[in-house]
């Protein structure tokens, strides 16, 4: 199959993307990654930023942001009643671990790692 | 003679069937052709049966039957049906059961249709082939070594095989256009709003619409006047209530009507699909429209624009999956900041990580202006653009892929996945009502697709339009043959 739009030489990055910033980047995610999956996202997430950086092809500095895609639709709220809610045993079956009717998660520090 | 939603429901409403009857050869259907492709992820034969004798029971008692009566519907498995389970083809919420029902699944049942099975996606939506689910690959029942297409892949297959008879996707960048493009199937996005997405796991919600696959444009209209209707629990839900999509639909409705075509945009297509397009168009002319050239120019745009503002939404949208309220929590988490980090690690798939990590990267500090704020901006300048080209002309037509289904495994790189949407993303990004129709088969027996695109709210001229193509081609062929031989 020929792909007639991918572009014929990459971009030059203007953005430095680096295991660094990889790194940084799964932190602020919170995603971990293994050795071998940081080079292979490293190297597919590079492809793909040098694509999108074409975007600074436009001039874009008259341009208001869209925030809405309507026109018509905005912030919407209901009036502030009580109506159905799921109940806590609804909730619960789902959880991974619960107690008491809480959820019960790991401890914030352990010993080996404060 | 072909196996429609609509001749299903007057067969059972004729009273020659029972829908328990029906629904029960619904589910021998599945069992007999599913494990050959693969569409269904669940299926509830129990609940569906039930409901089938309920209905039964209904009509022997005279009461008012809704407009969806006894027709076998299936849901992608990122749409709640309360007590079943939605996994978004994850590992993530592979155990995960809906403590609600989406509003979509609460309408078709209200109108008595017959929810039977959550169907196969590419893993939270995101993909173009449904390789990335991470249960199992769903096959095209045009050409088993063949892709579906994706996200929707498992919905656009079941109905292609007729293993349901109307089947809900959801459409971001083109997950419902793009594989009833390759399996041969009506496949509609609504105007951005028009649906509910109240349980529907979100992906970008600024693009995310739900839409129907139907063996006929006939029967997405029948579906979209049950769905098309305001939802409270719906922030992003048009005012809007039911509107009557079947009573518009006219053969004539092409007669006068301006179809733009952007030919500087879709040049370089393969010469099978530039002739079907080719073909396509003569035929709008033929039935009475004028072609006329407009400037798509933004389109080469689309995919970038499209995955900086989606993963960006995506990034936030999966922050909810931590482990800690619902889905598999890592048994390695010996800490609460390993509950998230395992947990997200084990849990999601390589395509969706990638993604993740691109919409963190677009939105973080330093790089959001250059980024998510100047794509913000390029969606404008579409919008604008669909408005010059829609001063033009009534619609607008593309081909829906560039191709038709790929083979399975044949695309490795993420990049190469995304320029499969290129024709579709357009739509999702101004909001525009978009729509596949079947419009023909290729030398090795795969489906081509034509796209219309309407300007917004204009869904009902859109189906109507749809429908005067697909009764203007009268296609002969419409279910793949190892599925059709021991359809009545």
């Amino acid at each position: 199959m020929i792909l007639h739009f991918y572009p014929s030489s990459p971009q030059e990055i203007m953005t430095q993307f680096n295991d660094k910033e990889l790194l940084k980047l799964t932190k602020l995610a919170r995603i971990s990654c293994t050795k071998e999956e940081q080079a292979s996202l490293l190297e597919k997430l590079t492809r793909i930023l040098s694509y999108i950086e074409q975007l600074n092809e436009l001039d874009t500095a008259e341009t208001q942001p869209c925030n809405h895609i309507l026109p018509t639709v905005h912030s919407v709220l209901r009036d502030d009643l009580i109506t159905e809610c799921l109940s806590r045993e609804e909730f619960l079956q789902n959880s991974p671990s619960h107690v008491g009717g809480m959820i019960r998660v790991p401890p914030v520090l352990n010993k080996e790692n404060p | 003679m072909t196996f429609t939603a609509s001749s299903h429901k007057n067969l059972f409403l004729s009273g020659k069937r029972s829908a328990e009857e029906m629904i029960s050869a619904q589910f021998k259907r599945i069992e007999q052709h599913d494990p050959f492709i693969g569409a269904f992820l669940s299926t509830f034969p129990e609940r569906a049966l039930s409901q089938a004798r309920a209905l039964d029971q209904k009509r022997a008692q005279g009461k008012p039957l809704g407009s969806l009566a006894g027709i076998p519907i299936a849901l992608k498995d990122n749409m709640h049906v309360r007590g079943e389970i939605s996994s978004c083809a994850s590992k993530f919420l592979a155990n995960y059961k809906a403590p609600f029902d989406s509003t979509v699944a609460r309408l078709i049942e209200e109108q008595d249709g017959i929810i039977i099975g959550k169907t196969n996606l590419d893993e939270f939506a995101m993909g173009s082939s449904t390789e990335n689910s991470a249960f199992h690959t769903t096959k095209n029942p045009w050409n088993l070594e063949c892709t579906p297409g994706g996200s929707s892949g498992g919905s656009a297959a079941a109905v292609s095989a007729r293993l349901a008879l109307l089947a809900l996707g959801s459409d971001t960048g083109g997950s419902i256009r793009q594989p009833a493009s390759f399996c041969g199937v009506v496949g509609f996005k609504p105007t951005y709003g028009r649906v509910s997405r109240y349980g529907l796991v979100a992906f970008g919600s600024s693009f995310d619409q739900i839409g129907p696959f139907a063996p006929s444009v006939e029967d997405a209209a029948l579906i979209m006047e049950t769905l098309a209707t305001h939802c409270d629990k719906d922030s992003t839900s048009l005012p809007l209530k039911k509107e009557a999509f079947l009573s518009k639909l006219n053969r004539d409705s092409l007669k006068g009507k301006k179809i733009g075509v952007p030919r500087a945009s879709i040049s370089g297509l393969s010469a099978e699909i530039e002739q079907n397009f080719s073909d396509s168009l003569k035929l709008l002319e033929k039935l009475g429209a004028e072609i006329v050239t407009i400037d798509l120019s933004m389109l080469k745009y689309a995919i970038a624009c499209y995955y900086i503002l989606s993963t960006a939404e995506a990034s936030t949208n999966l922050a909810r999956f931590d482990g800690v309220r619902y889905g598999v929590r890592s048994s390695q988490a010996t800490r609460l900041e390993e509950v998230y980090d395992l947990s997200r690690e084990e849990g999601f798939g390589p395509e969706v990580k990638n993604r993740i990590l691109l919409g963190t990267f677009v939105l973080s500090s330093g790089y959001k202006d250059a980024f998510y704020k100047k794509a913000q901006k390029v969606r404008t300048l579409f919008i604008e653009q669909f408005n010059r080209c829609f001063a033009q002309c009534d619609c607008i037509a593309m081909p829906t892929a560039p191709s038709t289904a790929f083979s399975l495994g044949a695309i490795h790189t993420p990049l190469e996945m995304y320029l499969q949407d290129i024709f579709t993303i357009p739509a999702n990004l101004a909001g525009l009502p978009a729509i596949n129709i079947p419009s023909g088969l290729s030398k090795e027996q795969k489906p081509f697709g034509l796209q219309l695109i309407a300007p917004v709210l204009h869904d009902a001229a859109l189906l109507s339009y749809a429908y005067a193509f697909e009764q203007g081609l009268h296609l002969k062929q419409q279910i793949p043959s190892p599925f059709s031989e021991d359809l009545l």
